[in-house]
Formats: C-alpha cells, sequence, structure tokens
C-alpha cells in the first residue's frame, strides 16, 4: 500500500481520502434524512389531538444537560483527533473515553426524558405531533447509540493495534459522524425544544 | 500538555458554549415570536458553521470544494423540502 | 396451525395456486440443476461473494430482466382484462394487486437495477478506474437490493400482495383499509432495497470524482458517467426522504402511531406529500442515465462529437436542482391553495426546458453525421420523437387549472408510459444491445434487432395512444373495469393488441439473445462499433483488473483520438495491480435483513431482534477485520494480456 507520508495519517492513502469523501457524502444524505424528519415535525407540530402540546410537556434542566453534554463531547473528541496528529496514542484513547462517556451521559438523559414524556401521557401513539417528536429525537439517539458501539470498537482497535493509517481513518471518520450529531442537536435543541417553549 | 489544547478549537468551544447561552435567552426572556426564531436561526446557523469549519477540518484537503459543494447543495434541498412541505401543508392549506 | 394460517395468501386464485407451483418448481428446477452440475462452489467464489463490478452489474442486468417478465405478466393481465367491458378475468381486489405490483416491480425491481447495471459496468471502464471506491460495499448493495426484491416477490404466494396502489397513499394503507399484510411487505421490501441503492449512490458518487484517470478532468468526461453521477447524486439527497417516510408508514401499520391517520392530529397528506418528495427526484433518476445512454449511442453512430457537452452538462446540474421543486404537479388536486399550485405549476414547465436543450443537442449531432443505423442507433432515432410526444402532453400536465380534467384518468397512465416507455426501456435495450459484445465478446443479431425495435414502436403506440382519448374521455385509472356504455371498449381492445405486440418484441428479444449466442461470430475484437470512450480501450471479455496501464486521457472523446488523432492512452509500463478480495459477508449480512424483514412483516418479535442482533454483529465483525486485498503480479498480467491480444485476431 502506498502510504504518503506528507499527510495526516487518516489521509496517508489512497483508500483513506476515498473513504473520507465517501463519508462526507453519506453526511449530505444525512442532512437530508434529518431535513426529513424535521418537515413532518413542522408539519405536525400542533397537530396534538388529544394529547399535549410541546410547550406542557417539554423541560428545559434535561435539555440544558444533553446540550451541554453533547457540545462538549463533540469539543473533546476534535482534542482527540487534534492529539492523534500529534502521535500521542494515550492522550487520543484519553479523549476518545471521554467522548464515548459524555456520550453515554447524553443517552442516559434522553431515556430519562423518554420515560418522564410515557410517564405523563405523550407516548408513540397519542397524537401527530407525539409521534413525530419522539421519531426524531429517537431517530438522533439512535444515531447515538450506534456511535457510542462503533466509537468503542474503534478504541479497542487503536489500543491493540496502534495508531496506524487504518485505525486515524476509522476515528477521523467517527469525529465527522460525532460532529454531524452535535450538528443535528443543536438544530432539534433550537427549533423543537427552545422554539416549542417560546 | 499545553499542546494537546489548540486555542483555536478552545476558542470554537467557547464560542458554541456562547452561542447556546443567547439562544437560551429565547426562553428566559420575553421577546415576540419573530425575534425569537430570529435569533434561533441565527445562532444554529453559526453553530452549525462553527463546526464545521473548526472542528471537522471541511476546509483542510483538495476535497474541499467537493465537501462544500456536498453541504451545500443538501443544505438547499433540504431547505426547499422543508419549506415547500411548509408551503403546502400548512400555510397554504 | 394457527401460526401457519398468517401465511395464506388471503384471497386466492387459480392464477396465483398456478404461480405458486410453477415458482416452487422452478426454484427446485434451479437447486436440482446446480447440484447436478456441481456449481455450488462456483456459485459461491465467482459470483455471490464477488466484489468484482463487472460480475455485480450482470447480476443487477439478470434481476432486472427477471422483473421484466414479472412486470410485464402483469402489464398483459392489466390489459387483457380492461380489453372488453364487464369482464371477469380479474376481480376488483386482483386487479388493485396487479396495478400495485406493476408499478413497484417496473420502477424499483426493474428499472432501478437496469441503471445500476449500466452504473456498475460502465463507470469503472469509462473513467479508466478498476473498480469502484468501495468493492465491499458495491456489493452489499446488489445483495440488499436483492433481498428487498425477493421480499416483495415473496408478498405473491406468502401472505398477499400490496394492494394499495404503487404510490400507497394513507389511509388506503392503512390498517383498516388494507387489513392484509401486503402493504407491510411493501414498506419493508422497498426500505431494504432502497437503502442499497443509497449506499451504492454514494458509492458512484465517490468512484467519479475520485478515481478518474489522469487527464480526465470533469469536463472530459463520457457524457454517461456525467449523467450517472448527476442521477447519483439525486440518489443520495432524494432516497433519505423515502427511507424516513417508509419508516413512518411501518410505524403506522405495526406500531400504531398517527403521522398518517385521519383522527388524534394525524394527516394522511403528508404521505402523498413525502412520496412525491422522494418520487419525482426519482424520475430523473431513471432519464439521466438514459439520456447519457442516448448521448453515447447518437454520437458513435453518428460518428461526430456530441453536439454542446457543456449545455447537456449544465442542463443536468440544472435538472438536478429543479427536480427536487416540483413534485406538487402530482397532487394538484390535494386541495393546496392556488398559489401553491402556480408556484410549482411553473417549475414544472421550466424543468422542460433543459430537457428540450438534450433534444436539440441529439439532433444537432445527427444533423451533418455519418449515420450509420444499427439497432441501438434505430432506438435512439425513434426514441426521440416518441418521447418528445410524451414531454409535451407532461407540459398539458403541468398545467395546474387543466389538470383537474386529467388528473387520475388513463390520460396521465398514458403520458408517463409515453415517456418511461421510449425514454428509459428503449435507453436500456439500446444499452444493452451497444455494449453487448464488450460484455460477453459476440454481438446480438442486427437483422432480429431491428424488427425488435419497429415492433416494439408499433405495439407501443398501440397500447399507449388510445389512452390518451379514454383518458380525456373519462376513462379513470385502477379501475377494474367499465360498463359497455362507458364506450371504452374499442380503444382499450386495441390497447390490449398493442400490449400483445409488445410481448411479441420482448419474446423476440430473447429469441435474439438465444439466436446470437448459436450463431454469432466470435470474432468481433474489443471495438465492433467503432466507438469514441474509454470502456472500448481495453480487451473483450474485459480483464478484471480492466486496464493492464491505467489511461491518460486528453479530450472527451478519449478512444477517438486515439484512433483518429494519434493521442496515446497508454503510456506507462505494467506494474503489479491492488485488488480488493472477495468477500461472503455482504451476502451473509443481506440473508439477516431478508428474514429481519420477513418476520417484520409478519410482527414475529423474537425473530426480528435476534436477526437484528445478527445485522449488527455483521457490522461489528467488519470494523474488526482486517484486509488488505491482494497484489496481481506484473507476471500475471502479463500473462492475461498477452492471451487476451492473441483471442482478439
Amino acid at each position: 500500500m502506498k502510504v504518503d507520508n506528507s499527510l495526516p495519517l487518516e489521509y496517508s492513502t489512497e483508500e483513506n481520502s476515498l473513504k473520507i469523501l465517501g463519508f462526507w457524502i453519506f453526511l449530505g444524505a444525512e442532512i437530508m434524512l434529518f431535513a426529513t424528519l424535521f418537515a413532518v415535525y413542522f408539519t405536525l407540530e400542533n397537530r396534538i389531538g388529544n394529547g399535549p402540546s410541546g410547550a406542557e410537556i417539554f423541560e428545559i434542566t434535561p435539555v440544558l444537560f444533553e446540550t451541554f453534554l453533547l457540545l462538549t463531547s463533540s469539543f473533546v473528541i476534535g482534542l482527540g483527533i487534534h492529539a492523534m496528529r500529534l502521535g500521542n496514542k494515550k492522550a487520543t484513547m484519553v479523549f476518545f473515553s471521554i467522548t464515548l462517556l459524555l456520550g453515554a451521559g447524553f443517552l442516559g438523559f434522553e431515556i430519562y426524558e423518554f420515560v418522564h414524556y410515557i410517564h405523563i401521557g405523550a407516548t408513540l401513539q397519542t397524537s401527530a405531533f407525539t409521534a413525530a417528536l419522539l421519531t426524531t429525537l429517537g431517530t438522533h439517539g439512535l444515531h447515538v447509540i450506534l456511535g457510542l458501539f462503533w466509537g468503542l470498537f474503534i478504541l479497542i482497535q487503536i489500543k491493540k493495534r496502534g495508531l496506524t493509517p487504518e485505525t486515524a481513518n476509522k476515528s477521523f471518520i467517527f469525529s465527522l459522524y460525532w460532529h454531524f450529531l452535535d450538528i443535528v442537536w443543536i438544530f432539534i435543541f433550537s427549533f423543537i425544544y427552545l422554539k416549542g417553549m417560546m | 500538555m499545553k499542546e494537546l489544547f489548540p486555542l483555536k478549537q478552545v476558542m470554537g468551544f467557547v464560542f458554541s458554549l456562547v452561542l447556546t447561552a443567547v439562544a437560551l435567552l429565547v426562553h428566559f426572556m420575553d421577546m415576540s415570536f419573530a425575534i425569537g426564531l430570529t435569533v434561533l436561526l441565527i445562532t444554529a446557523f453559526m453553530q452549525a458553521g462553527l463546526q464545521l469549519i473548526v472542528f471537522m477540518h471541511a476546509g483542510e484537503t483538495g476535497d474541499k470544494k467537493t465537501i462544500y459543494t456536498n453541504v451545500f447543495y443538501g443544505l438547499l434541498i433540504a431547505l426547499m423540502t422543508i419549506f415547500g412541505t411548509l408551503l403546502i401543508l400548512v400555510w397554504d392549506m | 396451525m394457527e401460526f401457519f394460517k398468517q401465511f395464506a395468501v388471503p384471497h386466492p386464485s387459480f392464477l396465483i395456486y398456478g404461480a405458486m407451483v410453477s415458482i416452487g418448481l422452478a426454484m427446485l428446477a434451479i437447486v436440482v440443476g446446480i447440484t447436478y452440475f456441481k456449481k455450488w462452489g462456483y456459485l459461491w467464489r465467482e459470483w455471490i461473494t464477488t466484489v468484482d463490478h463487472k460480475r455485480i452489474g450482470i447480476m443487477y442486468l439478470l434481476t432486472a430482466l427477471l422483473m421484466l417478465f414479472r412486470g410485464g405478466v402483469d402489464a398483459i393481465m392489466m390489459r387483457y382484462q380492461l380489453s372488453m367491458p364487464e369482464n371477469t378475468f380479474l376481480d376488483s381486489q386482483h386487479y388493485n394487486e396487479v396495478f400495485t405490483t406493476h408499478g413497484i416491480v417496473m420502477i424499483l425491481f426493474m428499472a432501478m437495477p437496469f441503471i445500476t447495471f449500466f452504473f456498475n459496468y460502465l463507470i469503472p471502464l469509462q473513467i479508466g478506474a478498476r473498480d469502484v471506491a468501495f468493492p465491499r460495499l458495491n456489493a452489499l448493495s446488489f445483495w440488499l437490493f436483492f433481498m428487498g426484491m425477493g421480499l416483495f416477490n415473496l408478498s405473491f404466494i406468502i401472505g398477499g400482495s400490496p394492494d394499495a396502489g404503487w404510490t400507497s397513499y394513507f389511509p388506503l394503507a392503512n390498517n383498516e383499509f388494507s387489513p392484509t399484510v401486503g402493504t407491510n411487505y411493501y414498506m419493508i421490501a422497498i426500505q431494504i432495497a432502497g437503502i442499497g441503492t443509497l449506499i451504492s449512490g454514494i458509492n458512484f458518487i465517490t468512484t467519479i470524482l475520485k478515481m478518474r484517470a489522469p487527464g480526465m478532468s470533469l469536463m472530459k468526461m463520457p457524457m454517461f458517467t456525467w449523467s450517472a453521477f448527476i442521477a447519483n447524486v439525486i440518489v443520495v439527497f432524494a432516497f433519505p426522504v423515502l427511507t424516513v417516510l417508509l419508516a413512518m408508514g411501518t410505524m403506522d401499520r405495526l406500531f400504531g402511531t398517527n403521522f398518517f391517520t385521519t383522527d388524534n392530529g394525524g394527516m394522511d397528506m403528508l404521505w402523498a406529500n413525502l412520496f412525491w418528495v422522494w418520487g419525482h427526484p426519482e424520475v430523473y433518476i431513471l432519464i439521466l442515465p438514459a439520456f447519457g445512454l442516448y448521448s453515447e449511442i447518437i454520437s458513435t453512430f453518428a460518428r461526430r462529437n456530441l453536439y454542446g457537452y457543456k449545455s447537456m452538462v449544465a442542463s443536468m446540474v440544472v435538472i438536478s436542482v429543479f427536480s427536487f421543486i416540483v413534485w406538487t404537479h402530482h397532487f394538484f388536486t390535494m386541495g393546496q391553495g392556488a398559489l401553491t399550485n402556480s408556484i410549482f405549476s411553473i417549475t414544472t414547465m421550466a424543468i422542460a426546458i433543459p430537457t428540450g436543450v438534450k433534444i436539440f443537442n441529439w439532433l444537432f449531432t445527427l444533423w451533418k453525421g455519418k449515420i450509420v443505423f444499427t439497432t441501438p442507433m434505430l432506438y435512439s432515432v425513434l426514441f426521440i420523437p416518441l418521447f418528445t410526444l410524451g414531454g409535451v402532453t407532461g407540459v398539458m400536465l403541468a398545467m395546474s387549472a387543466a389538470d383537474y380534467q386529467y388528473h387520475n384518468t388513463m390520460f396521465l397512465v398514458a403520458h408517463f408510459h409515453n415517456v418511461i416507455i421510449p425514454g428509459v426501456v428503449y435507453a436500456m435495450i439500446a444499452g444493452l444491445t451497444f455494449y453487448w459484445p464488450k460484455m460477453f465478446g459476440f454481438m446480438l443479431n442486427e437483422r432480429i434487432g431491428k424488427w425488435t425495435a419497429w415492433i416494439m414502436s408499433i405495439g407501443f403506440l398501440l397500447s399507449f395512444m388510445p389512452m390518451y382519448i379514454t383518458g380525456l374521455d373519462g376513462q379513470a385509472r385502477r379501475m377494474s373495469t367499465y360498463s359497455e356504455a362507458a364506450g371504452f371498449s374499442m380503444l382499450n381492445m386495441v390497447s390490449f393488441v398493442g400490449a400483445g405486440i409488445m410481448a411479441i418484441s420482448f419474446v423476440l428479444l430473447v429469441y435474439n439473445i438465444y439466436y446470437s449466442i448459436r450463431y454469432a461470430s466470435r470474432d468481433i475484437g474489443s471495438d465492433p462499433w467503432d466507438a469514441r470512450s474509454l470502456e472500448w480501450a481495453t480487451h473483450t471479455p474485459v480483464p478484471e483488473y480492466n486496464f493492464a496501464v491505467i489511461p491518460e486521457v486528453a479530450s472527451t472523446q478519449a478512444f477517438w483520438d486515439t484512433k483518429k488523432n494519434g493521442h496515446e492512452l497508454f503510456k506507462g509500463k505494467i506494474e503489479k495491480i491492488h485488488m480488493p478480495n472477495n468477500s461472503g459477508w455482504p451476502f451473509i449480512m443481506a440473508c439477516f435483513f431478508f428474514v429481519f424483514g420477513f418476520a417484520m412483516v409478519f410482527s414475529i418479535w423474537p425473530v426480528v431482534i435476534v436477526t437484528l442482533i445478527g445485522i449488527l454483529v455483521c457490522m461489528a465483525y467488519r470494523s474488526f477485520e482486517k484486509d488488505h486485498g491482494r497484489y496481481i503480479s506484473v507476471k500475471e498480467i502479463e500473462e492475461t494480456e498477452a492471451k487476451l491480444r492473441g483471442a482478439k485476431k
């Protein structure tokens, strides 16, 4: 395999740079996926049937925690990639671990939130609004769950195999995914929660 | 230790926290729907741009043009879909 | 016993039982045949685990031809049912099932794999690459698509076919009005196939952007590759909408959510809206590659460079954006205001402009060309007037006020068949005839081929022109019968005769393949059509590494300029070639998807959970797997090259 040492490790082979571009295009598709969910949500937002409305069920506290955790995790994984480029394996692993822990914390709050909604009678079946809300949040949450496993696998591979062009490439792509989930969350935070509580 | 915390990314993080705080004003202050929504739109898209440039390194390789075209094309189609749907099913129904 | 009852077909008939028996026998014959000839190992090694884009392409082709047969049988049954008033050949339920499956099979399981076959086979060859960007993912795309196709067709014999139309509008498609599992099949089978399509879209975009031969800038790509690029861009941005839509439909049917219900705030119109947000770009996904093929064929047989290369590219880029803002024209009568209808009316008419530009480009390419009337060229020349007719009726339908008259009549049916058949189907057959020698080393018979084209066109005109008239007279689509007093009998009979003639043309096509296998000359060289682009610069049959030396390109008609203007393509010397390894994992993962889908359809939750874990384990395995591919040595390449060069004489 041809390795170009003038580039960061994650770009160093042709295959690697293909994978990074391919993943960006996948993120393009993800933009549309979430855009469709937003289109659905905005359309059904006020169609609450006999169920509660957004203003009645949203709570600012867990949402603030979630936002803070995810923003921080996004920052930390950025540091992880920086450390990786410095060739510091240990720091990379520490930053990645923190990222995953913060992600797990986010997920904990989200699960709490879901249990809370179901408890107060805003289930998936209640109304068009609740279905759209829980599906949008759930899709983001599923992405985070998948990301946690993915990140964990990469962490194991870095530990076992060190920072090779392959593991570096996987880590970089994972970081793109994680930042993207953060961006999606920003939009959920702004246009579902804050707009709903306005 | 210091080399592990590049200034650019730390500043980016601080800025993103500030943007979040500004967005929260919408909740904690009394403002009209139109102003609130404007604030949210500005802060959300700034946050997204920040992530894209500072954290996702969107502009660092020869594929820069492709990546930005991809993102902006996606955004264009996304906005057309969202607003088109709202026009058909909510505003003009 | 109770458990097995759910798998029975709810509304059976002799036709369905007959089909069950014949499908069963055919499967048995295949299994026995493969076992008898001891071909299981060959099948596994050479096809099921392959990551070679050419072989994957051919598997797409076989699937498409199989589905063309199934969709064609559906079509003939519908035409026969409507050929006489008060006909009782199909009852209304069966008619519903037949028009539903005809639509889905033809669009998603015939036309889509057919164009994906061309993508797979041609893109790497046209850009001078050795494979696609992600060969393993390409295999996964195919197998996901294949399993989705298999699952969908299973509905016919287990549990009942979907019957809510290929658009599956709610509330018709909800549990109350579509109580059988048919619509579950629709939601889940298309979901699985759709994920495959999305993945291959990403794959092809990356391939085209990053793997072009040195010297081939974007504006030097062959026109088919350009059209494939734009089509795949549309795939990547349109298919996620379908993913979300089908997921919501599945949730409404299986989990009792209220997205598309008519109470608790649900909005059935949201389905129609999002369906066409995906559905309209899908139309362009199908037609753009067809335009690309016509461009290749017309410039080859007019022996001229394609006229207006830049305007061709520009028109496709415009279409890639515009195709996303015209979707409302599929439901002008749904009840949204005049403002919305006017906006989408204008965008719809506007999108006809770039298409018109292309038509003129083809005409100007022909003008002063030294035209050679081969079979592919004949299809292309027939395409131009026939397609324009369909385009003009499209502009009629685009006028929202007038659309109230045409909406859901046979006029509409005539229109979209008028664009899809001369547009897409002709292109597929023309392309197949054109590239047949590249794939299999012999040409299809020209005489039979031309007869096929003419018979198909006569059949096409007889089938669909009468529908314009009956449609304007008020014959609604999707009605299983009509009374004699309606006065549609005569024209519908003509239509049935036309459908029969089209069927004959497809039989001729199959006969042509048989005839050519037996009698065609194998001594045709690697460039039998005197063609223009890179795919003809390598040997026939194409070696697995495509090009022994990566070509260097200096113009849009790279191979033509090599032949006529003294450009040199292969400047380097042979070096060892890195190739990906075969893998069985895409197939295994797709099998999990198949069982997962089947269990979802019948809500057998334990199986759903087990297969879901299976899918995730496959993904985890892939994450940990180390696979650096393999090398083909210089010696091996030289031997292959020498053999192929020898075979050329």
